[in-house]
């Protein structure tokens, strides 16, 4: 049943259907009431989509995240809906699996459904794509460094940099100096980072970095096990690995077993953004703890500060999130006190 | 007893601090009527996560607690904050992040929501890291700036007694532009053991507070209030009135009172707010300020107290009590008792002056 046709039923001009939905105040009570009991009976729902055409509110967020089935994201999507959902409102997730084609399709898309507001998580979008989004109104708030150069966008992110020199400090602190990193291809600004992060650690201590050291692949559980199948094979085998993801260290633990290499007795590990199953694996994984669920609350409380008060300021906040170096067992650290706090 | 502390007008000294007593709106009205003169939010973080259980232990005298901040999301505190607000009286929000624009963000919100002044809780002893944020004065400052920046209402800084140089972090809230420090946090503790489990009281580090550490709050407030001036508001095991009064002697315009409330409830505040009324009334003192600070000119350094040669008198030197707590404490074997009959040997006294405090009847004084 659409609405004219509920206009037909409760004798009423459609206009009058109209402004019981959205002014409800305008209309006479009783008119009010036979229009909504007709309503009732017989289960109109309105049309959203076309609502959000007059009102230009579709109560409705657009979430971008780079690969669903990377847990690190979807911490962070939970983050970004807790908040979407207290205010209200539905949240859209793409998955724009480290393409940026894919990721402009899914913007196109968002745009055209008139979403209120768009949240990228390490985006692969250029500046020029965002001005776009904001050309037509629609906020964009950054979660994560993006690959490009956005500029005049709010972002919450952590450093990674700095998270990495700690895991990497740590490692030497135990007394490692053979200490390589997998780094994954995506998110590549972040990782690229966390590679200056790792190098400036060694630099400190002059280790010299070892080329073969620094191992990319491809930011999965897969991606882990090869890279560290060449880190195995290499002749003088790193006795420590710093990888840029869990998943990474994973799939890297994973190929220490099949090689019968006691994880951390003859390989240390260490890796970064503590999702849950890095508590579960054997031996437990240390790792860099990413706050992923507070950078999505923190994101979407952004999006939602611009989509209410539409000012301007809050477009060049930056909120920098601490990371926190989790130690669990992988690292073969001892100090039992280090691993409460 | 009125006071004015970081330019809020209020009507006394008692503010009811940081904790789950004031988890919500309508228990932040329970504290304002029962006479406070301002409340503090329980703290709130960016991300409320589910509390542990359990979280609180007391052993009759302090109390451990293991994290407790707000499980209300921030959004959920406009609402509350609606009905905090929605009559008369001073709400301050308690704000806890770990970098300063996360910290600066919070702020900014609780001043939306109509908080009349910030309080800083970065000095939390609890799981967050080896070492407390306001042990490192160049974090707090860093923290107070972008904060103060962020706000117009004022900016308190909460420290600890986790800290070697007290009287450092609060300098360096001053030069970033606080209006006032509160000290002290909680301190790091561990309860106790129980003996027959082999188990810890609590499964973690926790926050000590209570009456135990009245002794060392006080010493911070003085030390802040002998070097930086800065409006300072003293915190630790306050229980009655008299302790109140402690804390403003010692340089505080006001203090804050937490685990007495969760003891004894919110009655307490109205018991210690009439008392201090009437100790006020009968000492013609109508606001704080004549008497901040008072006891301060009489904390010396040792070079400055003067050595008089004091030793142990007791007026009459019977006394049939059944107790030899003179005799025992004596670390000087000046004293002896036969039968009902106090002996006291002063040239075995050197004027120690324990015995004064050790006798139940207060029979012992020192003179000369």
């Amino acid at each position: 049943m659409n609405i004219k046709e509920i206009a037909k039923k409760a004798g009423v001009s459609v206009a009058t259907v109209s402004r019981v939905l959205n002014h409800p105040e305008s209309v006479a009570p009783e008119t009010k009431e036979r229009i909504l009991n007709v309503i009732e009976e017989s289960e109109y729902t309105p049309n959203w989509f076309a609502r959000g055409l007059n009102f230009n509110k579709t109560d409705t967020i657009g979430l971008l995240i780079p690969n669903i089935l990377n847990p690190s994201y979807m911490e962070i999507a939970k983050g970004v809906e807790d908040v979407a959902h207290q205010k209200n409102y539905t949240t859209l997730l793409c998955n724009a699996e480290n393409a940026v084609e894919k990721e402009r399709k899914y913007v196109d898309s968002l745009q055209k459904r008139r979403v209120d507001g768009i949240v990228l998580v390490s985006s692969m979008l250029e500046n020029e794509d965002v001005e776009g989004i904001k050309k037509q109104g629609i906020p964009v708030v950054l979660i994560g460094e993006n690959k490009g150069d956005i500029k005049d966008v709010p972002i919450v992110r952590i450093d990674c940099e700095g998270a990495a020199y700690k895991a990497v400090r740590h490692l030497i602190d135990i007394g490692y100096k053979d200490i390589a990193i997998i780094y994954g291809t995506t998110p590549e600004r972040e990782n690229k980072r966390k590679i200056e992060g790792y190098i400036q650690a060694l630099a400190e201590e002059g280790i010299s970095e070892r080329e073969e050291y620094i191992q990319e692949a491809a930011n999965t559980i897969e991606g882990g096990y090869i890279a560290a199948k060449r880190l195995i094979d290499l002749k003088r085998r790193p006795r420590a690995i710093f990888t840029s993801s869990d998943l990474l260290a994973f799939g890297a633990i994973d190929a220490m077993k099949d090689h019968e290499i006691k994880v951390p007795e003859e390989v240390a590990f260490v890796g970064f953004d503590n999702i849950r199953m890095s508590n579960l694996i054997d031996p437990k994984l240390t790792t860099v703890e990413k706050p992923m669920h507070k950078m999505g609350v923190v994101g979407a409380r952004l999006l939602f500060d611009i989509m209410d008060t539409k000012d301007e300021e809050n477009n060049s906040r930056e909120i920098l999130l601490q990371s926190k170096l989790k130690i669990r067992k992988s690292c073969g650290h001892r100090e039992r006190i280090g691993e409460i706090f | 007893m009125k006071t004015d502390f970081l330019g809020l007008k209020m009507k006394n000294p008692i503010i009811v601090s940081a904790g789950p007593w004031n988890r919500d709106g309508k228990s932040i009205r329970k504290g304002i009527a029962a006479g406070a003169g301002a409340v503090i939010t329980e703290t709130i973080v960016s991300d409320a996560l589910l509390d542990v259980r359990p979280r609180i232990a007391y052993n009759g005298q302090g109390a451990q607690n293991i994290r407790l901040y707000s499980d209300i999301q921030v959004e959920g505190w406009q609402r509350e904050m609606d009905i905090a607000k929605s009559k008369e009286g001073i709400v301050i929000a308690s704000v806890s992040a770990h970098t300063p624009s996360e910290l600066a963000y919070l702020a900014m919100k609780m001043e939306k929501f109509g908080a009349d002044a910030i309080e800083l809780g970065i000095s939390s002893p609890m799981g967050e890291s080896l070492e407390v944020v306001a042990s490192d004065a160049e974090r707090v400052y860093e923290m107070t700036k972008e904060v103060v920046r962020n706000v117009k209402i004022p900016v308190i800084a909460k420290l600890s007694q986790n800290a070697t140089n007290i009287s450092k972090v609060a300098k360096a809230v001053k030069s970033a532009g606080g209006s006032g420090v509160s000290a002290i946090n909680t301190i790091r503790c561990i309860l106790g053991v129980d003996i027959d489990t082999m188990e810890p009281t609590l499964s973690t580090y926790g926050g000590y507070s209570g009456a135990p550490i009245r002794p060392l709050g006080l010493a911070s407030v003085a030390s802040i209030a002998q070097a930086v001036d800065i409006p300072i508001c003293g915190i630790g095991g306050i229980e009655n009135y008299k302790n109140v009064l402690e804390y403003i002697m010692l340089g505080a315009s006001a203090v804050e009172i937490g685990t007495a409330v969760m003891i004894n409830g919110f009655e307490r505040i109205t018991a210690i707010t009439n008392d201090l009324e009437q100790w006020a009334e009968e000492k013609g003192v109508k606001e704080v300020k004549a008497i901040r600070g008072a006891a301060l000119k009489h904390l010396k350094s040792f070079e400055e107290i003067k050595i008089e040669p004091v030793v142990s008198h007791i007026d009459t030197p019977f006394c049939n009590a059944a107790c030899e707590a003179c005799v025992k404490a004596c670390v000087y074997g000046a004293i002896q008792k036969q039968e009902h009959k106090m002996i006291l040997d002063s040239e075995k006294c050197t004027g120690c002056g324990l015995c004064t405090f050790v006798c139940p009847d207060k029979k012992f004084m020192l003179d000369w």
